[in-house]
């Protein structure tokens, strides 16, 4: 008997400090554990993709396609195939952003406040389409809770810039719970004013994870104007030239 | 009957040999732009009413393989076609080898920084005031060269350029090279080229620069130096240094706007304020320009050339309305102030101007 109630005493402890324990476990994902896993999951160690992007106002729509190349957290490659900006390319690599005019067969370094420009008049700064996926180093961040949107359940967290080299001082994610991708974002002035607001319309899954396929990035300061990135082909960790991230290939 | 069989083989040969030559290219790309200006000349007090237009087919190699190329056709009025080159404004190939890169044909290097102003463009010359600011491409020369471009690492490479005489006399050929790269966060440029210019050979070192310390800043500099007469004069006199300032702002609604200073500075210039001036020996211009982006799809642009020692300018105000895709309606007023001996005069060739068009790429 006794040595029963003793046994009955070791499974007790356990599960109550199970008990005690469980619930703290999960809340206690970090504003920041949450973030390093949206970019772990939004950086693939090489990957190539087709897409396009499309201004759409009250005079219709304008497209630009492109193929684009990725490695890493920081460096990427952009090359338009539209026919108004056929050859242009982006070449982004840790703290250097380089242009590629063919027409006039310029090469263009930026940096500073440049990097900020409207791409192609669309509503996605050059800072976006290359952004470096190390969020962490540039914002702060806050876990507000959870919210469900459109019946996924989210992680809401809030962005804080801790340095002035980025594009957003503010900016609120709706991250998904189970596969950490962002559902939406709001990108807001110091503040708080509003400026953009992206949505997910459509997935798709590569190397075992949930990609957006289709994001709408609507500017909250102009009036019927929207931008919509699809993205058309998705390869994910393909074998990559390594000079495809060079200025010999920018200028090729 | 032989003939007729020979004509009839070409001719299959062609529609046989087109489409296939067709899906080798990317599709060709054409931009025209027409613009219809009013015009004043002082001088003569006339009003003038013309419409330029410009046309360019391009005809790019398909993206893919080791060996690229592209062709493009420019012609514009009222400029008058007197041969071939005239027209053919590119036509070269690029050949990537596994160590360099060889370019050969009719195109363009782009050396130094600088929108209007360049101070390193050795080969081309950027110093000179007869800009049309009604064009994109302000500076757009294509010449005729053998290239060779080797990456020294990711991010530098040499560049060595051969272009071929005019006049078919050997002496008359242009040879250059340069070095780019980056030290900490500087690019850093330097080359020399050595050319005919005005009758004789002149060799041409220059510097480059290019950072940020919120604008964007570039410098370039440069020498001519002659092989005849007063060597340590001349190269003085021809010391030209440009630089230039860069600046985007993001306003209020999503407006933006950019700020862009250039100026053209020859020390050893004629800075003497009552001796009559031109644009080539002129010690001190300016270039301001400014754009402000009412939405993505419509500009406003301001841009002038300004003489500093006479006060005399060339400025156009502009707008461009990118409506559709591909299309846009462009608009300038151009006037030139000054008086007659500065570098720009009232009484020249368009004293005013008004031009209201449209520009259709597809």
């Amino acid at each position: 008997m006794c040595k029963h109630d003793k046994s009955k005493k070791h499974l007790l402890f356990p599960l109550l400090l199970l008990l005690v324990f469980l619930p703290s476990n999960l809340s206690a994902v970090s504003a920041e554990e949450i973030i390093q896993k949206m970019d772990e999951l939004a950086t693939f160690e090489t990957s190539y993709s087709t897409g396009s992007i499309q201004t759409k106002d009250r005079f219709g729509t304008k497209t630009s396609t492109f193929n684009a190349w990725s490695q890493g957290e920081s460096d990427s490659l952009i090359e338009f195939t539209s026919t108004a900006e056929r050859g242009q390319k982006i070449l982004r690599t840790k703290g250097s952003l380089y242009l590629f005019y063919p027409d006039a067969e310029e090469l263009i370094r930026l940096q500073g406040a440049a990097l900020r420009q409207s791409m192609l008049g669309s509503d996605i700064s050059y800072e976006d389409m290359t952004e470096e996926k190390n969020t962490l180093d540039n914002y702060k961040a806050v876990l507000e809770g959870t919210e469900a949107f459109k019946d996924t359940m989210c992680y809401v967290i809030t962005l804080t810039a801790t340095t002035r080299s980025v594009a957003y001082p503010v900016q609120k994610l709706w991250i998904d719970t189970e596969n950490y991708l962002v559902w939406k974002a709001q990108y807001s002035t110091a503040q708080g004013r509003l400026l953009k607001e992206m949505e997910v319309l459509s997935t798709l899954e590569a190397g075992g994870r949930v990609i957006a396929s289709e994001t709408r990035i609507e500017d909250k300061m102009k009036r019927d104007s929207h931008t919509y990135m699809r993205l058309d082909s998705l390869e994910v960790n393909p074998v990559l030239d390594k000079k495809i991230f060079t200025l010999e290939n920018l200028t090729w | 009957m032989v003939n007729k069989h020979a004509g009839i083989s070409l001719l299959l040969s062609f529609f046989l040999v087109y489409p296939l030559s067709l899906f080798a290219s990317e599709n060709p790309v054409v931009s025209m732009t027409m613009l219809p200006t009013l015009a004043y000349r002082a001088d003569t007090d006339v009003w003038m009413a013309r419409m330029p237009a410009s046309l360019s087919l391009a005809i790019p190699s398909a993206n893919k393989g080791n060996v690229r190329g592209e062709v493009v056709l420019k012609a514009s009025t009222p400029v008058t076609i007197t041969s071939l080159d005239d027209v053919v404004h590119k036509a070269y190939l690029k050949a990537k080898f596994p160590s360099f890169r060889l370019t050969m044909g009719k195109t363009r290097l782009s050396w130094g920084d600088g929108r209007v102003f360049n101070a390193a463009d050795v080969l081309y010359g950027s110093s000179d005031t007869a800009l049309d600011f009604t064009q994109t491409e302000l500076r757009n020369m294509t010449t005729w060269m053998v290239s060779i471009n080797y990456p020294i690492d990711f991010f530098s490479f040499a560049e060595a350029v051969m272009m071929p005489s005019d006049t078919t006399d050997p002496t008359d050929m242009t040879f250059g090279g340069r070095f780019y790269g980056t030290i900490q966060d500087i690019k850093v440029e330097g080359g020399y080229a050595t050319k005919r210019e005005s009758g004789s050979r002149v060799h041409k070192p220059y510097v480059s620069f290019q950072g940020s310390f919120g604008p964007d800043w570039y410098l370039s500099s440069s020498l001519t130096i002659p092989v005849t007469g007063d060597i340590a004069q001349s190269t003085l006199t021809s010391w030209l240094a440009s630089a230039g300032l860069f600046q985007y702002v993001q306003l209020e609604n999503d407006r933006s706007m950019t700020l862009r200073l250039e100026f053209l500075l020859r020390p050893f210039g004629d800075w003497d304020l009552a001796s009559a001036l031109d644009n080539k020996n002129c010690a001190l211009l300016l270039y301001p320009e400014l754009n402000y982006a009412i939405s993505p799809s419509l500009a406003l642009s301001f841009q002038s050339i300004l003489s500093p020692l006479d006060l005399s300018s060339k400025s156009t105000i502009g707008f461009s309305w990118n409506v559709f895709e591909g299309f846009s309606v462009l608009g300038y007023g151009s006037v030139t102030s000054g008086e007659a001996g500065d570098v720009f005069s009232w009484n020249a060739a368009d004293s005013f101007s008004l031009s209201v068009g449209t520009s259709w790429v597809f």
